[in-house]
């Protein structure tokens, strides 16, 4: 008995967007763009005919080994950009030098979603590990990494 | 007074020979200045810019580069400079009466190897590696400097690494000019150029000097516009004066650089990127003179 369906070209386009109109947060043109993102790294992708159960997956803490991969996979490819968010800003790097590790952790306090701070300390060049779990450790990790490039910067220059 | 002004960088392909040709065009077209390039590099990228492959050939054949330059006079042998240089080159049109002209001292593949044998000619008089390293470097300034009498500015246009030559040219040029592609390596670059410039042993030291006090300014060139040099250039101008003009990517500048008999004027030459040029001969020629001042 067949449980998925395959989706590509239109359909699959269909289906992102009919799965991005659930997100109220995102505005259409952010729903646009995302779209165009997805298009251009998933060629295909397999649909459940009759969805899981809610409660059947694992919560995300609980999914190391899946997060793992979606990391790996990430650090790899492009990041899906989101219209409202520029990765670039705050540069933790200027602000850790000039007003140190307290404000830097207070900058990055304001973004409040684990994708955008991972975004921001993949385009920073900022290592944090797959593994770590909550958004106060992901922002410690990435100001960690930040201080960690700093010293390298002074030990090349000695 | 003769103003000496090195385009440098320890790191490779950041645009240096591109950008000394550009304001050595520049300072004569709009500064109306005798300018001389001086090329230090052995790639000789700006000899070929400004005298073209057989040009710079027949110069090489002549014995008219620097090579045969610092060869010929390390030891004082008597003789007119003027036979070493090439005037009136490159491909922009200066009106007759117009005191501007770019002068070249050309480049030379031989320059390495002539460098390691004035080392060890002088390393046969029992000085110490560093001694002799230094003598060559002090003769090498001042065989540069000779060059000053004629011309109001004089461009050394330095090669990646660090030669007796390039070493010469830093200590002497009263104000340097870094361009630099915004990447990650371009940072450990800058440091440690800085720190020779500078003449400091380590980043606190560098610090201490306060940027209206040294001698370079960085110039951030082949920019695309990604996010990502914005990041990095804020994070060199912590540490680094910037000069505020950015080269972006351009296909004029390319398309500057290929070799033409034809004459033009400057907005042929440059066409799109004549206001980034403008722009960057006000700031280094205002930075030149703050300097002149200064000394």
């Amino acid at each position: 008995m067949r449980k998925t369906k395959a989706l590509s070209g239109a359909a699959q386009d269909a289906y992102f967007r009919r799965a991005l109109k659930t997100q109220s947060n995102l505005t259409a043109e952010d729903r646009e763009q995302l779209v165009r993102s997805l298009k251009r790294e998933i060629a295909q992708l397999r649909l459940r005919l009759e969805p899981l159960p809610a409660g059947a997956l694992p919560p995300p803490a609980a999914a190391a080994p899946v997060h793992t991969q979606e990391a790996t996979s990430a650090q790899a490819q492009p990041a899906v950009p989101s219209a409202s968010f520029d990765p670039f800003s705050p540069n933790v790097v200027v602000i850790l030098r000039t007003s140190g590790r307290a404000a830097a952790l207070a900058a990055l306090a304001a973004i409040d979603r684990e994708e955008h701070l991972r975004l921001l300390a993949r385009e920073q060049r900022l290592n944090v590990g797959p593994d770590v779990a909550s958004l106060r450790e992901l922002r410690a990790a990435i100001v960690s990494a930040a201080e960690r490039r700093v010293a390298n910067r002074v030990a090349a220059a000695s | 007074m003769t103003r000496f002004l090195a385009v440098s960088n320890r790191k490779g392909g950041v645009g240096k020979s591109t950008i000394s040709v550009m304001l050595a065009h520049a300072a004569a077209a709009w500064g109306r200045q005798r300018v001389l390039l001086m090329d230090l590099d052995t790639q000789c990228n700006a000899s070929l810019m400004l005298l073209g492959g057989e040009g710079w050939e027949k110069a090489s054949r002549a014995g008219r580069t620097i090579a045969d330059y610092f060869y010929d006079r390390f030891d004082n042998v008597a003789g007119d400079e003027a036979v070493y240089i090439v005037n009136n080159v490159g491909d922009v049109a200066h009106p007759r009466t117009a005191p501007g002209r770019v002068s070249l001292l050309a480049g030379s593949q031989q320059l390495e190897d002539i460098q390691g044998e004035l080392y060890l000619k002088q390393s046969k008089k029992d000085l110490h590696a560093d001694a002799v390293a230094l003598l060559v470097r002090s003769r090498m300034k001042r065989l540069m400097r000779h060059f000053g009498m004629d011309c109001d500015l004089v461009i050394l246009d330095c090669p990646p690494g660090l030669s007796l030559a390039a070493h010469a040219a830093l200590d002497m040029a009263d104000h340097i000019v870094v361009p630099f592609r915004p990447d990650f390596v371009s940072q450990f670059a800058l440091d440690r150029v800085a720190l020779l410039i500078e003449r400091v042993e380590n980043a606190e030291q560098l610090a201490s000097i306060p940027f209206a006090e040294r001698r370079y300014a960085c110039l951030p060139n082949c920019l695309t516009g990604v996010g990502h040099e914005r990041l990095l250039i804020e994070q060199i101008a912590l540490d680094h004066p910037l000069l505020a003009t950015r080269l972006p990517v351009l296909d004029s500048i390319a398309r500057a650089f290929d070799w033409d008999e034809g004459k033009k004027t400057m907005e042929q030459k440059y066409a799109d990127a004549l206001p980034h040029l403008r722009k960057l001969h006000a700031e280094v020629f205002a930075g030149t003179q703050r300097r002149a001042k200064s000394a």
